[in-house]
């Protein structure tokens, strides 16, 4: 469980953050998305304990990240921005290492600590390379390793900063079944530029722009927050009298416009409706009664949703201000 | 201190892992050696004293201690790994004495490996073995100050390099303060406090083979200052 509250963080005179709420819970993924420089790494930066809030809270599972720093970084794994490394270590090395200074230290918990880097090393497909030096492995393994030393301690709470950045598509999408994983009992915020990771990933968005939070929700509660009038698009079958369908399609409640988006063909006729805005259902269920009514089939409908790409360039293309 | 013990491990395979501790350890043997042989000329001067040999100590630290202390913030600040140990959970103060004693350690086994010189030489006439220990005494407390000394400094560098001119010139302006009572002719009260925070001043003693607290006191002072220093220096950078 992640609460934020009236989270600002100032530095110098410039305020990365701006006020930021929101909170999550465990078993869910948080997707932190918006434009370069929005705040999404501060607001790690705050979460992980690395840098004090300027005004505001921070809880994670009931630590404060300014009363309880050292409570709050042993129950969460981070993976920050660029994954630094310890370059002259090998990865069985670096994770005994950082498996130890996250509280598998000590001779008495060698076996655990052991077990921990064995399961870490398994989940992060790592099991070919650890006795090699970071240093020669290449960007998608030092990627891997990153993840790999977020989860080492099984923490409760998991901390993502680009997880995905660098990598192929196949890693990528490994390393996406990874975090979904994670995310059936952790929680989870990660941060992208990637909107279709989101999409892949997150059961919650925020999207930030200039230090805000500008929308919030599950992709879909975004997008619909945010559609306007609703596309439809309809293919029937058999030719019709263009003139007479349209009259009786615009008859439809809630229709605002209908018009042929192709000459009609002897097999199907195609449609494009506009339907006023949240009554897209309305107007599909009306359609294909109409459909119905004539005697004919509907043999293809299609609802234009926004995608991820349409509500970010929405919520995010204002100039920021400064 | 199991935490700040996880950091010391971690930093000593660093040192080793690189050429950096071979290069000081072979380094300061050599300049030791040079120093004992040849400028303190231990076969003209017919005497089984080691004092030659412990005499140019502080200067030969001064240069050698701070390639030690040089990397171990700046480099972590430079490869991004500083956000990385700085949210691991463990408390500033044991990150510090972690690294502390990670430098610690590499001068000591450059010093333990010093030791068979009065061992051989021990063959050729009668040592006092008190002034010996002694003398490995002040010098391992000399290299704790300068490895505290060298730490502050680099947590305060972003560049390894700026780090190591910083505290090379430090430490010599402490080593080299105790001369200006002797070059210049100052006031008492002005003299006992040059003296005071003057780094050869204090080890003088215990090259005589002598064992004062005092001179213990200003060497554990000086660390215990510099630890600290370099702690609120670190928790200082997470509200800027």
């Amino acid at each position: 469980m992640v609460e934020v509250s009236a989270l600002v963080k100032r530095y110098g005179s410039f305020e990365a953050v701006r006020g930021v709420s929101f909170s999550v819970g465990s078993g869910k993924v948080l997707g932190l998305l918006g434009p370069n420089g929005a705040g999404k790494t501060t607001i790690m930066k705050v979460l992980t304990g690395y840098h004090r809030p300027s005004s505001g809270r921070a809880v994670l599972d009931g630590r404060n990240v300014v009363e309880d720093p050292e409570g709050v970084k042993a129950s969460l794994g981070y993976l920050p921005e660029g994954v630094p490394l310890y370059l002259d270590m090998t990865v069985a090395e670096y994770l005994d290492f950082v498996a130890a200074a996250r509280g598998l230290g000590g001779k008495e918990r060698r076996a655990a600590r052991k077990a921990a880097i064995e399961r870490a090393v398994d989940a992060c497909g790592l099991s070919g390379v650890a006795g090699i030096r970071l240093e020669r492995l290449s960007k998608g393994f030092r990627q891997r390793v990153g993840l790999a030393q977020a989860i080492v301690h099984d923490p409760a709470i998991l901390i993502l900063d680009e997880p995905t950045t660098g990598l192929d598509p196949n890693q990528i999408l490994e390393i996406r079944s990874l975090i979904r994983s994670l995310g059936a009992e952790k929680t989870v915020i990660l941060s992208t530029h990637i909107l279709q990771e989101v999409e892949a990933l997150c059961s919650e968005v925020i999207i930030l722009n200039d230090g805000l939070v500008v929308a919030m929700g599950s992709a879909e509660a975004i997008g619909a927050g945010l559609q306007g009038d609703e596309r439809l698009e309809c293919a029937v079958k058999g030719g019709f009298d263009p003139v007479e369908a349209l009259t009786s399609i615009r008859a439809i409640p809630n229709v605002l416009s209908a018009e042929p988006t192709q000459a009609a063909s002897g097999e199907t006729t195609r449609f494009a409706v506009t339907a006023g805005k949240g009554r897209g259902d309305d107007v599909a269920e009306g359609l294909f009664d109409w459909a119905a009514a004539n005697g004919t089939k509907l043999i293809e409908l299609k609802r234009e949703r926004l995608s991820m790409e349409d509500i970010f360039v929405r919520l995010t293309r204002e100039e920021p201000k400064r | 201190m199991s935490g700040a013990l996880t950091i010391a491990k971690r930093e000593l395979s660093a040192y080793f892992n690189s050429p950096v501790a071979y290069i000081f350890i072979v380094a300061f043997l050599l300049s030791c050696g040079t120093l004992f042989f040849f400028v303190g000329d231990f076969f003209a001067a017919g005497q089984a004293t080691m004092r030659g040999y412990f005499s140019l100590m502080p200067f030969v630290m001064s240069v050698l201690v701070p390639a030690l202390t040089m990397r171990l913030w700046a480099e972590e600040r430079k490869q991004g790994t500083y956000e990385l140990l700085l949210t691991m959970p463990l408390m500033d103060g044991q990150l510090v004495v972690g690294k502390y004693l990670a430098a610690l350690a590499v001068v000591a086994a450059a010093l333990a490996l010093s030791l068979p010189v009065p061992l051989l030489a021990s063959m050729f006439g009668r040592f006092d073995s008190g002034t010996i220990v002694a003398e490995y005494l002040g010098a391992l407390l000399m290299a704790s100050a300068a490895s505290a000394i060298g730490q502050a400094v680099s947590s305060a560098s972003k560049n390894q390099i700026s780090a190591f001119m910083a505290t090379v010139m430090l430490l010599l302006a402490l080593s080299l303060m105790s001369r200006l009572t002797t070059l210049l002719s100052l006031p008492g009260w002005l003299a006992g406090l040059v003296n005071w925070v003057s780094l050869s001043y204090h080890f003088g003693s215990f090259s005589r083979g002598v064992i004062d607290t005092r001179d213990v006191a200003y060497f554990c002072v000086i660390t215990v200052s510099c630890l600290y220093a370099t702690a609120r220096l670190i928790s200082a950078g997470k509200w800027r």
